[in-house]
């Protein structure tokens, strides 16, 4: 009898797994997110977009007469959790992945979207090299390190008069370490000086021996690049701060986050600059309505550019779904590849690079007293 | 490479190691006594963090109150622990302390992302403890100065106890042998308590001071001090009190002088020459610099 009670405890928890692949009157996207750990600040918005995406759509129907259901799940800030993240998603049966807003991430999880032969579209991954070490399944919302580096470096020697410039890099990610690669390259080329580089790691939370050597660089330094992720982006700037130097601060879309400004507090928070993705302040009738919708499903304006970002890609997927008139991957793919022209929150998408990175627009943001402000939009030139 | 820069760095080193001092005692006196690797006790440091922040910043406590509330909030979680779950098991082979510390650890850092949320949090002092104080070419901020002082205080605090009331003389006698302690009539559940409530105190305090000095906390913090003031300990010597905090400066000091005296390549791996340095010292002294053998316990 015992043995029966079990068998049938067995049939029922399987059936109440193969449950949910029943429901297939649904379109699923798995999205990959770290909601937890060092990612969160920048993730959780991210997903929150994505979800208010999915929202406004199956309120104004849906899409082929079915609703869209982001399938959201929390991989950890941890590379295992990720790929195990992306293998769930598979085995939920979604017809596109999105997720992540940083590339060691997307590297764990992508790939297994693309041996499935299901696109995968990071919101927020900014590595140029993604689409191609990934697949012809990879394909991102935001513009790619490389853009919003040079953009920062511009603003660093030509706006900020700064010429010789410091660099810190975070060594254990592959965002921070392109971010400050490229951040080098462009410096250089414009005639400054890498005065002196230092490194730090993912959750380090004591920087008073790199900041005494900065203070001691010489030259002086002018400027100081940090390129970490938001979980150092607040820390950092306090701690720099609090240690006496007043210089500017440069970064890039890793500095998006309400901890630059909540961390060190409104004094502190000062002379900081970030390039990132444009949506802050804009007046194109996408960003203003994204912006309310925003606001009125959450309560709160949005938090950084991530959410627009999350908000975008499932637009894109939605996008590419209409034109291909169906769901599976291979059509989904093409439809996607064939973007032009989407009006995304944060910005035009069009595939026309070899990279297949969009050219988009870069945001530089300064920060003084803790307010945010826009300081110009640059764009690539090629 | 100047004077000043070194002195700077020194400096950074010993308010670090301040620190991970604290918390090193705490994890030193529960081993000592009886023989418990705590993987707990850095998550009371989380919770002394978030003790701070709720009582000082939510509901703007006056500073010195919040201090002694983090105290007292650290040896009551202390005493929780010791009473649900270690006494029970008292006398069950080490491993077993071990792992149910570890389940403590990891049931607490849970519970914190549950209701805490793993957002980090920022974490703000008043000004007065945020003063930039200048000295020659060195900088630091009044929080330094009152982290390094109170560490010192308590620290003095603690040897005083061990070392000149009855209650350190039975910590030490059931540190020295356990039954022998008990056939003396030493009170041991007594005994053990206070050892828990006393190094889960300071763990508490450097919540605090760890707050203060980064100005952001979530619920996962614990690991790091936990991990790090486990190995201060080692290399002071496990069950030594004066071990343990020569440990966490050494430990201090020599995370911030690699980083500071070694080329900014290598700045990165800090962790990875705090752990060299604690192999190389185990090397040299198996039991650590103050380590006696001490007897082992089933």
């Amino acid at each position: 009898m015992r043995k029966g009670k079990r068998l049938f405890l067995a049939i029922v928890l399987s059936l109440a797994l193969i449950a949910p692949a029943w429901g297939a009157d649904t379109i699923k996207l798995g999205a990959l997110y770290n909601l937890t750990g060092g990612m969160s600040s920048i993730d959780a918005p991210a997903l929150n977009g994505a979800k208010l995406q999915a929202k406004l759509i199956n309120d104004k129907g849906g899409l082929l007469g079915k609703k869209i259901e982001v399938m959201g799940i929390d991989t950890k800030t941890d590379q295992k959790a990720a790929a195990t993240g992306a293998k769930k998603a598979l085995s939920g049966k979604v017809i596109a992945g999105l997720g992540y807003g940083d590339t060691t991430f997307v590297m764990a999880a992508a790939p297994l979207f693309q041996e499935k032969g299901i696109p995968f579209v990071t919101s927020g991954a900014t590595h140029p090299m993604l689409p191609k070490w990934v697949g012809n399944c990879m394909f991102m919302v935001p513009f790619g390190d490389d853009d919003q580096s040079f953009a920062i470096a511009e603003y660093t020697v030509n706006k900020l008069k700064a010429k010789n410039v410091v660099v810190w890099t975070d060594n254990s990610m592959d965002f921070t370490k392109a971010l400050s690669k490229f951040y080098k390259e462009r410096i250089q080329q414009l005639g400054g000086k890498i005065v002196l580089e230092d490194f730090f790691m993912m959750g380090d939370k004591d920087f008073s021996a790199q900041i005494a050597r900065l203070k001691s660089a010489n030259p002086k330094a002018e400027a100081v690049f940090i390129s970490a992720i938001p979980n150092e982006a607040g820390l950092t700037v306090k701690q720099i701060r609090e240690a006496g130097l007043a210089l500017p601060i440069v970064s890039g879309d890793g500095f998006d986050t309400e901890l630059v400004t909540t961390v060190p507090g409104a004094k502190l928070a000062n002379d900081v600059y970030f390039s990132t993705h444009t949506y802050r302040e804009d007046t194109r009738p996408e960003v203003v309505a994204f912006v309310q919708a925003y606001e009125k499903e959450y309560k709160r304006p949005p938090e950084n550019a991530f959410a627009a970002l999350g908000f975008d890609a499932v637009g894109l997927i939605a996008d590419a779904i209409k034109r291909a008139g169906k769901t599976e991957g291979k059509a989904l793919r093409e439809a996607l590849a064939a973007t032009k022209g989407f009006k995304a929150v944060t910005g035009e998408i069009t595939y026309s690079r070899p990279t297949g990175v969009p050219m988009k627009g870069v945001s530089i943001i300064s920060v003084k007293a803790g307010k945010y402000k826009v300081e110009e939009v640059w764009f690539p030139k090629q | 490479m100047s004077g000043g820069y070194i002195a700077q760095q020194i400096v950074n080193g010993l308010v670090l190691g301040s620190m991970y001092a604290l918390v090193a005692i705490g994890f030193s006196m529960i081993y000592g006594i009886i023989r418990l690797i705590n993987f707990a006790h850095g998550d009371i440091v989380m919770i002394g963090a978030f003790v701070t922040l709720g009582l000082f910043q939510t509901l703007g406590i006056p500073f010195p109150v919040v201090a002694l509330a983090v105290l007292t909030a650290g040896g009551i979680i202390g005493i929780m622990i010791e009473r649900g779950t270690f006494r029970p098991i008292r006398g069950a082979p080490q491993v077993t302390g071990f792992i149910a510390s570890l389940g403590i650890s990891i049931m607490l850092q849970n519970l914190g992302v549950m209701f805490l949320t793993a957002q980090p949090r920022n974490f703000s002092f008043p000004d007065y403890l945020q003063r930039v104080i200048k000295i020659g070419a060195v900088t630091f901020r009044t929080i330094d100065a009152v982290i390094m002082i109170s560490a010192f205080c308590l620290m003095a605090l603690l040897m005083f106890l061990v070392h000149r009331t009855k209650l350190g003389m039975a910590m030490r006698a059931t540190a020295e042998n356990i039954d022998m302690a008990r056939l003396m009539g030493i009170n041991i559940n007594r005994t053990i308590l206070s050892a828990f409530a006393m190094g889960s105190a300071l763990a508490g305090i450097a919540g605090l001071m760890w707050g203060g000095k980064f100005g952001q906390i979530d619920p996962l913090l614990g690991f790091v001090p936990g991990l790090k003031s486990f190995v201060a300990a080692v290399i002071g010597g496990v069950g030594s009190i004066p071990g343990a905090i020569l440990g966490g400066y050494i430990l201090g000091l020599s995370e911030v002088l690699f980083v500071g005296l070694l080329p900014p390549v290598y700045s990165a791996f800090r962790d990875a020459f705090v752990f060299v340095t604690l192999i190389l010292i185990l090397l040299i002294l198996p039991n650590g610099i103050f380590g006696k053998r001490i007897e082992d316990r089933p």
